[in-house]
C-alpha cells in the first residue's frame, strides 16, 4: 500500500486547482487525510470489511442499510457529518458507533465521499500537465473532444469532465466499451430520398425527424419522408483501449488531467442572486 | 453497417465553411433570420410571401418547444439554414426549426437569473449571448460548446446583459444593464473570433469629455445610461445606431441638474472605432425613467423632394421622431399617443417644450405617458410596400413619485421611488400605423383588454403585420388597414417579437410566449 506522499499532495492541491466546483460547502471539519487515491483505497478495504454486514459491498444496497453511493441527495454529505455517523452511530437506527481508530474512520469517510464525489473533488495521483500533452498530442483526444473552446466537435465537450463525472466513470470511458452509445453521439449514414449519403453523428432522432452533425461540420435536418435509409454505426467512435495504447504513466496522467477539468469557473465565487440583494 | 476508424473521425468537421458570414447578414436572405431584428436596418419586414392576406387563415401551429423553468421569454429566435437558436437567461437551445426537436442545449452555471434575455447573435460558427453575470459568451453553433467568455462588466457591481448582441463585420456589439441602479452604461465591440475587446463607448462622459458639463457635480458617476436593447447598423455608413437608457436616480432630477448626456439619446457610432458621430437627445434631463432604447428603424425615403437616409424612432416619451441618420439632424417629431401632458410640443431642433410642473413629486403627480412609456422594448416595424411605420403604443398615465435615494454599490435600485398606474387614466394597448415621414396616424388596432405590453411587430411582404398581446393572442393584421385576419391564443403572455423564416420551401412564423417557443406555417392537406 502506498501511504507515503499523499498528504503533501492533499496540501498542495487546493493551491493548484483553478476552480472549486460544487461551490461553497457547509463549513465544518474536513477530512484531515484528504481524498487521495491511496486513502480512498484503504477506506474501501476498511468499508468492505466493516460496513457490509448492513450496507452492501462497494456502496451498493445492503440487507439492513441503504446504499451509500449514487447521485441522490444524501442527508449526511459533509465530511464531518459522515465522520460523526460512523464514529458515534445514528441514534434511533441500527447504525452503531464504530470502534475503529479515528484515522480509519476518516479513511472510510474518504471512501464514501469518493463514491459520490466528482473526479475533481477526489483528485488522482498523476501529473495533470503531462496529461495535457497526452490529451492533445499523444492520444489526440482533442480531435473529437473540446476543452475550453479548443478541440473537435464529435465527442462530448470535456471542459467540465472532472466537475461532473466521477473518477470511475472517467476511467471506464477510457477502458470499457459501452453497452449503449450515449444519446447524441451515435454515428450513422443517412441516405436521403434524393440519393445523397450524409455521414455524421445523430444528435436527436424520432419517428418523424432526425437531426445530425454531418462529417463536414454542418447541422443537417431531415424529416422521415426525406430519409430513404439510416445505416447506424454499431459502436461509439470512442476507443476504449487506452490502457493498452498508453503507458501506465501516460494513462494515469491523462486521467489526472481530465479530473482537473472543471469549467464552472465562476462557481468559486459562490455568488447567488440573494447575495446580490435581490 | 458503417465502420470508421478513429483517425478518419478526427478529420471530421474540419471542412465546414463559416456558417454565417458578414455578407450573408448584410444580404439578409429572407429564409434566414440572422439578427435580433432580422436585417440590419431593423425594419422587421420579412420578404417571404408564402403566407399572405389570402391564406393566413390557414396558419396552424407546427410545433411547440417548452423551455423548462421559463415563464416570460423575451427571446427572438435566430434561424440559420433551418436551425433555430433561442435563449433565456443563461441558456441557449438549438432546435430543428421545422420540427422543434432539440439539437443541443447550453446551460450556464451558476444560473444567476436577472432580467430577461432577448436573444443571441450568430457569426461564423459561433452563437453569442450576454449573460446575467455580465459576460459576453461565444458558443460553438454546432455543439453548444463554450468557446470564450468576455467580461462586459463586474457582475458583483450589479451589471447584467439582457440584450441580444449584434454581429457585424468580424465584431460582436454588446450592451449592458441596468442604469436604474446608478451603474453607468456603455456599448462594447468584441472580436468575434477571440473575444478581445476592440472598443468601448461610454454612455456617460467623464471629466474633460464633451457632454460632461451636462451633469451637476459628481452626479455623472452614478448617471446610468445603459444599453439594454439591440440597436441597428448601416453597413454603407459603417455606423451603429443605439438608443441609450435613462439617467439615475430615475425620478429625482434635483441631484443631477443638467441635460444628462448621453442618457435618453440616439447615438451614431463609428463601427470600427466606437467614436460618436452624432447624438440626438429625446428627453433632456429625464425624470420619468423613459429609456430611449426603443429600436431605431433605418429607411431611405424621399424627404421634401430629396432621397434621405432616415432614422425612425418612436420614443417611450410619446413622440415619434424622424432624424437624418447621416447627420443626426432632427426632421420631424409628433406625438403618437393622445395622452401626453409633459410637453406641449417640440422646438425646431426637436427639444421638448416642457409643461411646467409635470414631474414626479413627493406626493405623486400625474404624468402621461406613464413611466412604462408610450412604447417600450417591443420592436416596431416598417413595411416598404405600404410605406407605413408600425408601433405598439400604450395610452395611459402614471402617478410619479419623487424621493431621495442614496447610491449603494453592488447593484441596488437607485431610482428615488417610482410610479403607479393612474387610476383615472388606465392603460390601454394599441397597434398603430403611422406615416413614416409625418407621423400621421393611418390606422389603429385596439388590443381589447390589454393594459400591458405584449409582443413586438413583424411585417411581411405577404401584406401582413403580426402583433401579439399580454393575453397571449398572436394576431395577423392586414398591413394596409389594420383589420385582423387571423389569431391564435398561445395561452401564455407574449413579451417577445415574432419573426419569420423558411426552410425547404415552407414559410414559418415563430414567437416565444411564456415558457414556449411556437412555430406556425400554413396548413398542408396531406395524408
Amino acid at each position: 500500500m502506498r501511504t507515503g506522499f499523499p498528504l503533501l499532495i492533499v496540501l498542495l492541491l487546493p493551491l493548484l486547482s483553478p476552480a472549486q466546483p460544487g461551490g461553497a460547502r457547509r463549513a465544518g471539519k474536513t477530512n484531515p487525510l484528504g481524498l487521495t487515491e491511496a486513502v480512498i483505497a484503504e477506506g474501501r478495504q476498511l468499508y468492505n470489511r466493516s460496513c457490509t454486514m448492513c450496507h452492501g459491498l462497494d456502496g451498493e444496497l445492503g440487507d439492513r442499510a441503504p446504499a451509500l453511493k449514487g447521485t441522490r441527495r444524501f442527508r449526511r454529505s459533509s465530511d464531518e457529518d459522515l465522520f460523526d455517523a460512523v464514529k458515534h452511530g445514528i441514534q434511533g437506527t441500527l447504525m452503531p458507533a464504530s470502534p475503529l481508530p479515528e484515522n480509519d474512520v476518516w479513511k472510510i469517510v474518504a471512501y464514501i465521499r469518493s463514491m459520490r464525489a466528482s473526479a475533481f473533488d477526489a483528485p488522482l495521483e498523476g501529473d495533470p500537465e503531462k496529461g495535457r500533452a497526452v490529451f492533445w498530442e499523444t492520444a489526440g483526444c482533442g480531435g473529437c473532444h473540446m476543452i475550453q473552446g479548443r478541440g473537435g466537435l464529435l465527442g462530448p465537450d470535456l471542459s467540465n469532465a472532472g466537475g461532473e463525472r466521477t473518477t470511475l466513470s472517467l476511467r471506464e470511458a477510457l477502458t470499457k466499451p459501452r453497452p449503449h452509445i450515449p444519446p447524441g453521439y451515435r454515428p450513422a449514414n443517412v441516405v436521403t430520398s434524393a440519393g445523397e449519403t450524409v455521414e455524421g453523428m445523430i444528435k436527436n432522432e424520432h419517428n418523424f425527424s432526425l437531426q445530425m452533425l454531418s462529417r463536414d461540420g454542418r447541422l443537417r435536418l431531415f424529416t422521415a419522408e426525406e430519409i430513404r435509409r439510416i445505416d447506424y454505426g454499431e459502436r461509439s467512435l470512442m476507443p476504449t483501449d487506452w490502457e493498452q495504447r498508453l503507458t501506465p504513466e501516460q494513462f494515469r496522467n491523462l486521467l489526472a488531467f481530465l479530473s482537473r477539468q472543471a469549467a464552472a469557473r465562476i462557481r468559486e465565487q459562490g455568488m447567488a442572486e440573494e447575495d446580490l440583494g435581490r | 453497417m458503417m465502420r470508421r476508424s478513429v483517425l478518419a473521425a478526427i478529420a471530421w468537421a474540419a471542412l465546414a465553411p463559416a456558417q454565417v458570414s458578414y455578407e450573408q447578414i448584410r444580404k439578409a436572405d429572407p429564409r434566414n433570420w440572422l439578427t435580433y431584428l432580422g436585417p440590419y436596418h431593423g425594419q422587421r419586414h420579412s420578404l417571404l410571401t408564402q403566407i399572405d392576406r389570402s391564406n393566413v387563415h390557414r396558419l396552424t401551429p407546427q410545433w411547440i418547444y417548452p423551455i423548462k423553468d421559463a415563464n416570460r421569454l423575451e427571446s427572438v429566435p435566430i434561424v440559420v439554414d433551418g436551425v433555430m437558436y433561442v435563449s433565456q437567461p443563461n441558456e441557449v437551445y438549438a432546435l430543428d426549426a421545422r420540427t422543434g426537436r432539440l439539437i443541443w442545449e447550453y446551460q450556464r452555471t451558476p444560473a444567476l437569473r436577472r432580467g430577461p434575455n432577448r436573444g443571441v447573435a450568430v457569426y461564423g460558427h459561433k452563437v453569442y449571448m450576454g449573460t446575467p453575470d455580465a459576460q459576453l459568451i461565444a458558443l460553438d453553433a454546432r455543439t453548444g460548446s463554450l468557446i470564450w467568455e468576455a467580461k462586459l462588466a463586474e457582475a458583483s457591481e450589479g451589471y447584467w446583459s439582457p440584450a441580444a448582441p449584434l454581429a457585424i463585420n468580424g465584431k460582436i456589439i454588446a450592451g449592458i444593464a441596468p442604469g436604474d441602479h446608478g451603474l453607468n452604461g456603455f456599448l462594447d465591440a468584441y472580436d468575434a473570433e477571440t473575444g478581445k475587446r476592440l472598443w468601448r463607448w461610454n454612455a456617460i462622459p467623464g471629466p474633460g469629455e464633451p457632454g460632461h458639463e451636462t451633469w451637476a457635480g459628481d452626479s455623472w458617476k452614478t448617471g446610468g445610461g445603459d444599453t439594454w436593447l439591440t440597436g441597428t447598423y448601416d453597413p454603407e455608413l459603417n455606423t451603429l445606431y443605439w438608443g441609450i437608457g435613462n439617467p439615475a436616480p430615475d425620478f429625482d432630477g434635483d441631484v443631477r441638474k443638467g441635460d444628462n448626456l448621453y442618457t435618453e439619446c440616439m447615438v451614431a457610432l463609428d463601427a470600427d472605432t466606437g467614436k460618436m458621430k452624432w447624438f440626438f437627445q429625446f428627453t433632456p434631463h429625464d425624470v420619468h425613467d423613459w429609456d430611449a432604447v426603443e429600436i431605431p428603424v433605418l429607411v431611405d425615403l424621399p424627404y421634401q423632394g430629396k432621397m434621405r437616409k432616415l432614422l425612425l424612432h418612436a420614443d417611450r416619451n410619446g413622440f415619434y421622431y424622424v432624424l437624418d441618420r447621416v447627420t443626426g439632424e432632427f426632421l420631424k417629431g409628433v406625438p403618437f399617443v393622445k395622452l401626453l401632458n409633459w410637453a406641449s410640443g417640440l422646438t425646431e431642433k426637436g427639444r421638448p417644450i416642457r409643461v411646467p410642473g409635470v414631474e414626479p413629486t413627493l406626493r405623486g403627480n400625474k404624468v402621461c405617458p406613464a413611466t412604462a412609456g408610450a412604447t417600450n422594448w417591443m420592436s416596431p416595424a416598417y413595411n416598404p410596400d405600404t410605406n407605413l411605420f408600425y408601433v405598439v403604443a400604450q395610452e395611459g398615465c402614471g402617478i410619479s413619485f419623487k424621493g431621495r435615494d442614496t447610491f449603494r454599490p453592488g447593484g441596488f435600485p437607485f431610482m428615488a421611488t417610482g410610479y403607479i398606474e393612474d387610476p383615472e387614466e388606465p392603460w390601454q394597448m394599441h397597434v398603430r400605423a403611422l406615416d413614416p415621414l409625418t407621423g400621421e396616424l393611418k390606422w389603429n388596432y385596439l388590443q381589447k383588454g390589454s393594459k400591458r405590453y405584449g409582443a413586438g411587430l413583424l411585417s411581411t411582404a405577404g401584406g401582413l403585420l403580426f402583433a401579439g398581446d399580454d393575453q397571449g393572442f398572436l394576431t395577423a393584421l392586414d398591413a394596409a388597414t389594420g383589420r385582423p385576419l387571423w389569431h391564435f391564443n398561445l395561452g401564455m403572455r407574449i413579451s417577445a417579437s415574432p419573426m419569420s423564416y423558411s426552410f425547404q420551401g415552407r414559410q414559418y412564423i415563430a414567437i416565444t410566449a411564456g415558457s414556449n417557443v411556437v412555430a406556425f406555417a400554413l396548413f398542408e392537406d396531406k395524408k
